[in-house]
């Protein structure tokens, strides 16, 4: 058996040939399809053909401002949430290793918001957002004051958006640093104790240094799912109002499915993909280095 | 053996016969979509044949529906459409023209008790090309407000013109009240309120040559006054679609609003309403031209890639006869027929005081402009329309580029 496979040093590729065209065509096809409309005006009449345009929707990437929207809208979402979410989930992660380590209750319930499916989280918050019907609204309508407009309000719309995603995702960072601390080799603390290291200098040289992989990964993980935000919006704003928080993917989604302007859609999800790509080489780069 | 064989042809026959005489049906959620519903399940009864519902947002039933027909996977054999979406499914040839059905029941098309501006939306071109839907839900704007209000504030006689109106809602908001409360979520719900605003300030959306005129001096002085509304409306309108400014009116908050007669159904309920038998219905007023609603029926058409053609005109046929559109009425919808509207058994009850004003609403009433691309143009025009009301951008700005945007569109 073995001297039929050392006859042809080729076999074992022709073997998985079969995989690779599946996997090719499972990922790579879909793509260039979009590639393909992307350089044409995509026709929802049935009598007329697609229209060969280039270059154009790509050069629409340049001027369109409902695109330079939901772009900004979508880089200030990523950013902020982020960040909050990061320092918290770090935060807990560091108070749950040092203090209440082993009352795994406190995880277990620290946990609950990830579990949960993004879609049925956001209409969760859109009862507890709503002017009339939430309870802290209907608290705030009982003492005589005006319902607070978290979701129609051009200054709280954004902020309540990352409030909740800040709520669901911070837990997936907590459980990732969490198990980075946890790993964390012993010796170098002690070491560092018999020096006379203060907390916050173990900290700053050793915790923070030796959680850069884990780091890296779970920022690579957190910013290109908050770059395609979506599902919040989708429940809890529709982009609005006044389009402070059309976002990326829910803008595409609006020219696909509303305007079937297909070939821009196309032009835009493309953008998308160039964006989290170079983010991923990025942080991947980042990760070598560390290693 | 022969038993067997007997029971697979007789089951064989039954899965036949429900996957031919199925029809699957997409409607919006809410009362229109819920009537339907309701009808259908009359008509199973009657016939035998099965109709499937998929009820789904205002918004999703037109992107499932386009979805479908783009994609020609006949998921769907109607499609209860809003009407200004009729061109888009219509010219695109995603709907099945309805003249041979008629043919084949010896009959031109459908009979003349529908009000005529409810048939001419079901025309490809609007009201001279043939029919490719029936009127289902007889949707018209009107003007609800609170009479002893707007009476105390100074109007006793049917509101005629804006300028009076506003002058009565500045007393109500100055008394504590809302004086009007202004329904402004971007795209399609800001541009349905500002439509019988800016045609009752003269305004129009298009030239002759299809050019946007969204910016003329008529566009800014219908925005003015539409954000004069905003400010006698409670805060938040730039994100408030029906629910929301209906529930300012059920609770009593707001005293008027220009809103779908489907709403008068809530207002009258007393489990939902505090304002019962306090509301009147009238017209649009005028300002520099004389008030029209928007017209915005709901409409039933069959899908050019659907299967069950014939199944799909059948039921329709028999959900838009005389006996189902008063059904329907009984159970909210708006009507389409005249019969129904003068109805002694419907326009006897309190709860359907407001059908001769809704018939004289559809009779006068402005259909939006007739555009494949008015999903997109509304999208677009809704956008700037929400920023001026959430004072982000100027009124000029929003006009302005508005305009430049719908011109990019329509080029």
């Amino acid at each position: 058996m073995f001297s039929v496979f050392s006859a042809d040093k080729y076999l074992r590729f022709y073997l998985i040939i079969p995989a690779i065209v599946l996997l090719l065509l499972l990922t790579l096809f879909p793509i260039v399809y979009i590639l393909y409309f992307s350089f044409f005006e995509y026709s929802s009449n049935v009598d007329v053909p697609h229209q060969f345009i280039g270059l154009e929707n790509f050069k629409r990437l340049f001027v369109d401002e409902a695109f330079h929207n939901a772009l900004k809208n979508t880089i200030f979402f990523t950013v902020v949430a982020v960040s909050i979410e990061f320092a918290l989930g770090l935060g807990f992660a560091l108070l749950v290793m040092n203090f209440i380590e082993k009352v795994s209750i406190i995880k277990t319930i620290l946990l609950i918001p990830m579990m949960i499916a993004p879609i049925a989280v956001a209409i969760t918050w859109k009862f507890l957002y709503a002017p009339f019907v939430s309870p802290f609204n209907h608290l705030m309508m009982k003492l005589g004051q005006a319902p607070i407009l978290f979701t129609s309000d051009v200054k709280l719309a954004m902020p309540s958006i990352i409030f909740v995603d800040i709520w669901q995702w911070t837990p997936f960072i907590f459980l990732m640093m969490l198990a980075g601390l946890a790993s964390l080799p012993k010796e170098p603390y002690e070491a560092a104790q018999i020096d006379g290291a203060s907390a916050w200098q173990q900290f700053r040289d050793l915790t923070w240094k030796f959680l850069q992989p884990v780091i890296i990964i779970t920022l690579l993980l957190r910013i290109m799912d908050a770059f395609r935000l979506f599902d919040q919006v989708f429940i809890l704003t529709r982009g609005g109002p006044a389009s402070v928080t059309d976002t990326l993917s829910f803008h595409i989604y609006k020219v696909a499915f509303r305007f079937w302007d297909i070939g821009w859609a196309a032009a835009m999800s493309l953008f998308m993909l160039a964006v989290t790509l170079t983010i991923s080489i990025w942080f991947v780069g980042k990760l070598n280095v560390e290693k | 053996m022969k038993l067997i064989k007997f029971l697979s042809c007789v089951l064989s026959l039954v899965f036949i016969s429900s996957y031919v005489y199925a029809i699957t049906v997409i409607v919006p959620n809410g009362g229109e979509g819920d009537g339907l519903r309701a009808a259908a399940k009359d008509y199973t009864a009657l016939t035998g044949v099965e109709v499937e519902f998929v009820q789904a947002p205002y918004e999703q039933v037109f992107d499932k529906a386009a979805n479908a027909a783009n994609t020609k996977s006949g998921s769907y054999d109607i499609v209860l459409m809003d009407d200004p979406w009729i061109p888009f499914f219509a010219e695109n040839g995603h709907l099945a023209e309805m003249g041979p059905y008629f043919d084949a029941l010896g009959v031109d098309g459908p009979d003349n008790d529908f009000l005529g501006k409810s048939m001419a939306i079901c025309r490809n071109p609007y009201n001279s090309g043939p029919y490719v839907c029936i009127p289902y839900v007889g949707n018209a704007q009107m003007f609800f407000y609170n009479t002893a209000a707007f009476a105390e504030a100074g109007l006793d006689g049917p509101p005629a013109d804006w300028d009076s109106v506003h002058a009565a809602m500045q007393k109500i908001s100055a008394s504590g009240s809302f004086g009007y409360v202004l329904r402004a979520q971007e795209g399609n719900p800001v541009v349905a309120q500002y439509m019988p605003i800016f045609w009752s300030f003269c305004g129009k959306l298009f030239d002759e040559n299809r050019n946007a005129t969204v910016n003329s001096p008529e566009g800014m002085k219908a925005l003015e006054f539409f954000l004069k509304l905003r400010d006698v409306s409670p805060p938040g309108a730039a994100s408030m679609n029906q629910e929301e400014t209906g529930q300012y009116i059920l609770q009593g908050m707001a005293k008027s609003t220009i809103n779908w007669p489907n709403w008068v159904t809530n207002f009258e309920d007393p489990s939902q309403s505090n304002v019962v038998g306090e509301m009147t219905y009238a017209a649009i007023p005028s300002g520099d031209c004389a008030g029209s609603s928007e017209i915005g029926h709901w409409a039933l058409g069959i899908a050019s890639a659907s299967k069950n053609q014939q199944a799909a005109f059948d039921f329709i046929h028999w959900a838009s006869s005389k006996e189902q559109i008063d059904i329907s009425a009984g159970r909210g919808n708006p009507p389409v027929r005249f019969s129904t509207f003068t109805n002694p058994e419907l326009t006897s009850q309190a709860k359907f005081r407001h059908f001769p004003v809704l018939m004289e609403a559809i009779n006068y009433s402005t259909p939006r402009p007739r555009h494949p691309k008015w999903p997109e143009l509304e999208q677009v025009f809704g956008v700037y329309l929400s920023k001026a009301v959430a004072g982000v951008m100027s009124p000029k700005e929003a006009l302005d580029k508005a305009n430049a945007e719908l011109d990019k569109i329509l080029k």
